[in-house]
């Protein structure tokens, strides 16, 4: 099938849409390269802390909600499958469908911050919240509010993320309900589930990192 | 774009599938109480993981050369930063002010 590209989607700087849909692909990739800096360093810090205070990390971890961050997990790793099949659907000129799955894996995203954000309450009422509410004592608390600093920083970051992410995939979800992408142009599709998958990747290195250092017991 | 390029539904599926197992591998590990085989375990999991997520979600399979170097080079500034940082952290011992 041959559709047109829609006239106002092809920017006056390119020649044609396949040089503009490169140029937005290399561009998003060149984000993601500065997002997996940003996110490494964090996780560069949390390997050096880890490897100076193994004992509070293995301590720290172990008030966190394993079921909870292993469905949470779940949720995220089916979601960026979905937001994979919204592509392939766009691809094949099925535009309601692939809107279906946009705002299913927007969803999705949404019950992961809602249960992410049951996690930080019940964290809170426990006091393991650095800065706002630590009430635990004894020979290592002081090296596992280390381990809550960088589980509530990156946790965080990566919750803004999922938001942001949400948010973007609601749009997509409108615009392709609406007919603006097809087979011939839905780059800003790919560059939504480009975004999904990568905080789909932070969430992989999160999980092992943050939930299942201490669940051996 | 070619019809070619587009992924077969079974093949997504399959990947979410191998994701899932994956997790629950990783899940069910954990509770073993395996000391730093564990880390060694769930770390290799997790690498395993986002390669899938890396080269068929995130279409670098069939990408464009230049989107691929991109996407390893991302990867690399990271594991270089984390390799001569722990370097240093596992080499040197600390000094004490001689005063």
């Amino acid at each position: 099938m041959n559709v047109p590209v829609p006239e106002a989607a092809l920017q006056q700087q390119f020649d044609d849409p396949p040089q503009q849909r490169e140029a937005a692909m290399l561009g998003m990739w060149s984000f993601i390269a500065t997002e997996v800096l940003f996110f490494g360093v964090l996780f560069a810090a949390y390997i050096i802390c880890r490897w100076r205070f193994p004992l509070p990390f293995v301590e720290g971890s172990a008030h966190t909600d394993f079921a909870m961050g292993t469905a949470e997990t779940a949720i995220l790793l089916t979601s960026g499958c979905l937001s994979a099949i919204a592509l392939r659907q766009i691809q094949l000129d099925r535009a309601r469908q692939s809107a279906v799955l946009l705002a299913i894996t927007a969803a999705l995203g949404a019950a992961f911050l809602v249960l992410h954000g049951m996690e930080y309450h019940d964290e809170f009422e426990e006091g393991l919240i650095p800065g706002l509410r630590y009430t635990q004592a004894g020979p290592g608390a002081n090296a596992m509010e280390l381990f809550f600093s960088l589980y509530n920083v990156i946790t965080g970051f990566h919750s803004l993320h999922v938001l942001i992410g949400v948010v973007l995939l609601l749009v997509m979800a409108a615009r392709s309900w609406r007919g603006a992408f097809s087979s011939a142009y839905h780059t800003p599709i790919e560059i939504a589930g480009l975004y999904w998958s990568l905080v789909d990747i932070v969430w992989i290195f999160v999980y092992p990192a943050m939930y299942l250092v201490g669940s051996a017991g | 774009m070619n019809v070619r390029e587009i992924p077969s539904l079974r093949s997504q599926l399959a990947v979410l599938a191998a994701l899932l197992i994956l997790l629950a591998a990783s899940a069910g590990l954990s509770r073993l109480p395996l000391g730093w085989w564990g880390l060694v375990i769930s770390t290799s999991i997790a690498i395993g993981q986002a390669l899938l997520v890396l080269v068929v979600f995130m279409r670098l399979k069939s990408a464009n050369p230049v989107l691929r170097l991109v996407a390893v080079l991302s990867f690399a500034w990271p594991l270089i930063l984390v390799t001569l940082t722990l370097g240093d952290y596992l080499t040197r011992s600390l000094m004490h002010a001689p005063w």
